[in-house]
């Protein structure tokens, strides 16, 4: 067996089972590490807890709730502006949350009068805005209080206003996994349904497991609108409320992110009949073969093409600059669940780096059978690292970048290695031509850094050269490079602007004719005809 | 002319000033050596915590988890503990002290947290660890009580309680820091120095300014001993900077060990430092020195060139940490400016008696007002709805979207800031800080005028 050992966690022997080595000629049968289960008390895990999946990941991307904690205030404080989930409606659910600042006579003697005084006071803090999320955490959920019943109360009183409920606290589950999977179901069961939609296209699809981190969900529906899709709702980012109340009215499921929202996709399926199609925003083919799926569903292909065509055409050249520059640097790709199969394969194959490791911290099983099949040789994959595995790790493997989160990338540092935001992005967005172009380019600046660079200097022992007062990040990338790749007019470093997204909130899209438009031209036709 | 000190009338926080009470004994037990602590509850409980720590310090700190899940919270989590102090144990062999920091969830089901403590001591530390020198120690702070200012003031006192042992009469002073930055900690020790003080710097976060060695060996990591924290006992003197960040093991000490007390103030601007080293010299006799009476006199030359010209009736709202809120407003009133809103986000009943907010109500001659338990919805209301008009804003980087969406100039300062670059490298304490705060608060409305097109040609001969 492939299993790694960590020598820091020869004393807990179970960690074993959680960290292979994938060897010459081994798949996914002979090696593929434990995953999802309870975390090891002690271990300095780096997992979070249910009610951030629920709230933090999935819930509060939504742009026009305000977004209730139902508990004392830390647990909304904590995952107040730590990501960067924008929206296009000046990002009020980044700027406002709503803790119900339960106190120790509320945990004596109940909160839910707490917990209506609230929800009142907030509508009218917020006299526009009339949706509403309830989270529980751990303490309102110990002490047992109602919050449905509470939400039900105040909708009976307001007609005007609707409230969601998710019961999703910190301990339910060993991870925040558990939250997605309680949020998504909640939102199925409650919402999906009760509000039925305008369609205006012949292609209508629910854009699923997207975030919207730093605009990508932004740049991803511009593709479908140039399509002459219609996207009913996100789930979640950017996403409206009302909007996804009518997601049983899409023709088609388009799921992003599967660790996190693949639930509600199947429970559509199962309910609705709507089908759920798993697409890749990230690098150019795996973008390019998910416009054209969506394309062949509704039988637009010729559609998909054009975009694909033109946006490869504008964005190839950039991103071969970076490809050529990039290869063969080392990477340990060691996100939160999902990127570590999303980025894999399209960093490979696409930028020419080597990808030595994977992780997830909250990942399943799954999420690890497809990160291993996209890894080459020799990739260590590890589930639910903890501090000390990933310093030896780091030491072993002696990364050239590191894609994590934010707290782990001060780590790295420490220890030389330069690290990318995984979960929010250095320069983002990532999704779409562009942005895989602007990863790229991020990426280059790390590794080339010349700061970096100089950092690893000791100057009480090392030779210091004294002929250099700067170095450049082409002095370093390109000393090895022929010609012809130094010396290309073709190829280009990213020539986007600083802010990639805004722009498209203003963009107009083509009118394409429907079906129905079809059939009263004809019928007109016919009029005319006969007359 | 009134200045009022009222509660928040609404119940629910929208957008709040601080964390909750773990959060303090876990920024208490990262500034000690040798210590990492274990967070008896959910998960986020320490990863958050952790984050912000980053976020704030650009530097990772080690803190662990029990990772109580669902069986833990129907059956009771206490195995948790003991399996966590094991693991913990095992793998970290320089390892002494092992908080045990509770949370809302575990106080709500009742674990017997000091019960484990008791039985591991009995079992697993004598059976396993014979040969090793580990202290468990059982900090309570569940989330529904307090604030983070409150946990660190409460894991303070524990961990002082727990070492604190006399041997034999030093010299040496207890400096009880609060919540600060390195840049604090620097400025307090140059300080000390100056004026040829030994001093037990506790919680001393100093090297949380860390290098990026060459060789990739250093880790970011408090600096106070087990030696430290025993020797308080010995000290002839304590001097807590905040009341409510220490206040009460400076208490317990004077109680406990007869080591007298000095509380506060926070030495934050000029008279307030002048009354730190008045407080070193009644305390331990010796003389403040030429040398800080030049340092200051640099301050003072750098001040006289901002307050009367540019600071002058400038309106500010500050909310942060409630010495650290005071001391900034205590010295905006001596740059003769005017502190209007003052934001304390908990419900510590002890504000309304404080001596130094009574001051401020008896003295003050504009409108002022003092809100506890605030919330930011109490700054933002007052300015979308109530036509509160602010000229500056000072407080952490959690305030930045009114300062941002009202086009209000804002200097950061306390905890925490990750919105601007090295902030905790400097000092707001000592005659430094008091140069560095009014000349950051300077460059904030020199930057909005010209920003704003207003008189910004004033400052073509300054």
């Amino acid at each position: 067996m492939p299993h790694h050992e960590f020598e820091c966690s020869k004393v807990i022997p179970e960690r074993k089972e959680h960290a292979v080595i994938k060897g010459k000629g081994e798949d996914l049968t002979s090696c593929l590490p434990k995953g999802y289960l309870n975390t090891i008390p002690g271990s300095i895990s780096e997992r979070g807890c249910a009610y951030c999946g629920a709230k933090h990941v999935i819930g509060t991307p939504m742009k026009d709730v305000i977004h209730i904690s139902h508990g004392p205030v830390g647990c909304t404080y904590d995952t107040w502006q730590t990501k960067r989930y924008i929206s296009d409606n000046d990002n009020y659910q980044l700027k406002y949350t709503f803790a119900t600042d339960v106190k120790e006579k509320h945990i004596v003697f109940g909160a839910e009068k707490l917990l209506k005084q609230n929800i009142l006071e907030a509508f009218k803090a917020f006299p526009k805005i009339k949706r509403m999320t309830i989270y529980q955490t751990c303490a309102t959920a110990l002490i047992g209080d109602d919050i449905n019943a509470i939400a039900d109360e105040v909708m009976a009183e307001m007609p005007d206003v609707d409230i969601f409920v998710c019961n999703s606290p910190g301990f339910a589950g060993p991870s925040q996994s558990g939250g997605h999977h309680k949020i998504n179901i909640a939102w199925i069961n409650q919402k999906v349904g009760t509000l039925e939609p305008k369609i205006t296209s012949d292609y209508v699809i629910n854009y699923v497991g997207e975030y919207n981190i730093q605009g990508d969900q932004e740049v991803m529906t511009d593709y479908f609108k140039r399509m002459g899709i219609q996207v009913l709702s996100t789930f979640t980012g950017n996403g409206s409320y009302d909007d996804l109340r009518t997601m049983h009215r899409a023709h088609l499921n388009v799921l992003e992110c599967a660790r996190s929202a693949e639930y509600i996709c199947d429970e559509l399926r199962e309910r609705y009949g709507i089908p759920r199609l798993d697409i890749d925003g990230f690098g150019f083919k795996p973008l390019a073969d998910s416009l054209r799926k969506i394309g062949l569903f509704f039988g637009i292909e010729d559609r998909a093409e054009a975009i694909i065509a033109e946006e490869t055409a504008r964005w190839q050249p950039e991103l071969d600059w970076y490809k050529a520059r990039l290869q063969g640097k080392k990477v340990c790709l060691w996100p939160g669940g999902s990127k570590l199969w999303h980025w894999a394969h399209a960093i490979q194959e696409e930028m020419g780096v080597k990808v030595v490791s994977v992780y997830t911290k909250f990942g399943h099983q799954g999420d690890m059978e497809k990160g291993i099949s996209r890894c080459g040789e020799g990739a260590l994959a590890i589930d639910d690292p903890n501090e000390l595995e990933g310093l030896e790790a780091l030491d072993m493997l002696k990364p050239d970048v590191i894609f994590t989160g934010k707290r782990p990338g001060e780590m790295a540092k420490k220890v030389g290695v330069p690290y990318l935001n995984a979960h929010a992005y250095h320069n983002g967005p990532y999704k779409g031509f562009e942005g895989w172009v602007r990863f790229a380019r991020d990426i280059y600046n790390a590794v080339y850094s010349p700061i970096h660079q100089l950092a690893m200097v000791d100057i009480s022992k090392d030779e210091i050269p004294t002929d250099r007062g700067f170095v450049t990040r082409r002095m370093l990338s390109d000393k090895d490079l022929p010609v012809e790749i130094t010396g290309s007019t073709v190829l280009s470093p990213y020539t986007g602007k600083f802010d990639s997204v805004s722009h498209l909130r203003t963009k107009t899209y083509p009118d394409f004719p429907r079906a129905g438009d079809a059939e009263e031209i004809i019928a007109v036709v016919e009029q005319g005809v006969q007359a | 002319m009134t200045c009022e000190i009222k509660e928040k009338a609404r119940a629910g926080t929208v957008n709040p000033i601080f964390t909750c009470q773990p959060a303090g004994a876990q920024f208490v037990s990262i500034g000690v050596k040798d210590c990492i602590g274990i967070v008896h509850g959910g998960q986020g409980c320490v990863m958050f915590v952790r984050l912000i720590f980053s976020q704030h310090f650009k530097e990772s700190f080690e803190l662990a988890s029990s990772s109580v899940h669902e069986d833990g919270a129907v059956f009771g989590a206490c195995g948790r503990v003991e399996e966590g102090v094991d693991v913990l144990l095992s793998r970290y062999p320089n390892v002494k002290i092992i908080p045990i920091i509770t949370t809302c969830s575990t106080e709500i089901i009742g674990d017997d947290v000091d019960g484990v403590v008791r039985k591991l001591n009995e079992g697993l530390l004598k059976e396993k660890y014979a040969d090793r020198e580990v202290h468990l120690i059982p900090i309570h702070t569940p989330s529904f009580v307090g604030s983070m200012v409150s946990g660190y003031d409460v894991a303070v006192h524990d961990f002082v309680k727990y070492f604190s042992k006399k041997d034999k009469p030093s010299l040496k002073i207890n400096l009880i820091t609060g919540w600060v930055n390195p840049g604090d900690v620097t400025e307090l020790k140059h300080l000390l120095a100056e004026m040829d003080v030994e001093a037990n710097v506790l919680f001393e976060i100093e090297s949380f300014d860390s290098p990026l060695m060459p060789d990739g060996s250093e880790i970011s990591h408090g600096g106070t001993t087990i030696e430290d924290l025993t020797a308080t006992a010995d000290a002839q003197g304590t001097i807590a900077l905040n009341r409510y960040e220490g206040g009460k093991a400076a208490k317990f000490l004077e109680k406990r060990w007869d080591v007298p007390a000095i509380i506060g103030p926070t030495p934050i601007g000029i008279r307030n430092t002048d009354t730190f080293l008045q407080n070193l010299k009644s305390m331990t006799g010796k003389q403040i020195p030429p040398s800080l009476v030049r340092e200051r006199g640099i301050a003072m030359d750098a001040l006289t060139d901002l307050t009367h010209m540019f600071l002058a009736d400038k309106k500010v709202a500050i909310y942060g940490n409630p010495d650290l809120v005071i001391g900034l407003a205590e010295y905006c009133l001596d740059l003769e400016m005017k502190p209007v809103l003052l934001l304390l986000g908990d419900d510590n009943p002890n504000y309304k008696t404080d001596p130094r907010l009574l001051a401020l109500q008896e003295n003050v001659d504009f409108e002022m007002e003092v809100i506890t338990n605030a919330d930011f919805w109490e700054l933002e209301d007052r300015i979308k709805n109530k036509g509160l008009e602010l000229d500056l804003i000072l407080g952490h980087s959690k305030g930045r979207f009114v300062a941002i969406d009202y086009a209000i100039p804002m200097v950061r300062v306390g905890f925490p800031v990750y919105d601007r670059a090295g902030h905790y490298r400097y000092p707001v304490v000592g005659y430094k800080g008091a140069t560095w705060l009014a000349e950051q608060m300077a460059n904030a409305l020199f930057t909005d005028m010209e920003y704003k097109k207003n008189k910004e040609w004033l400052l073509n001969v300054w």
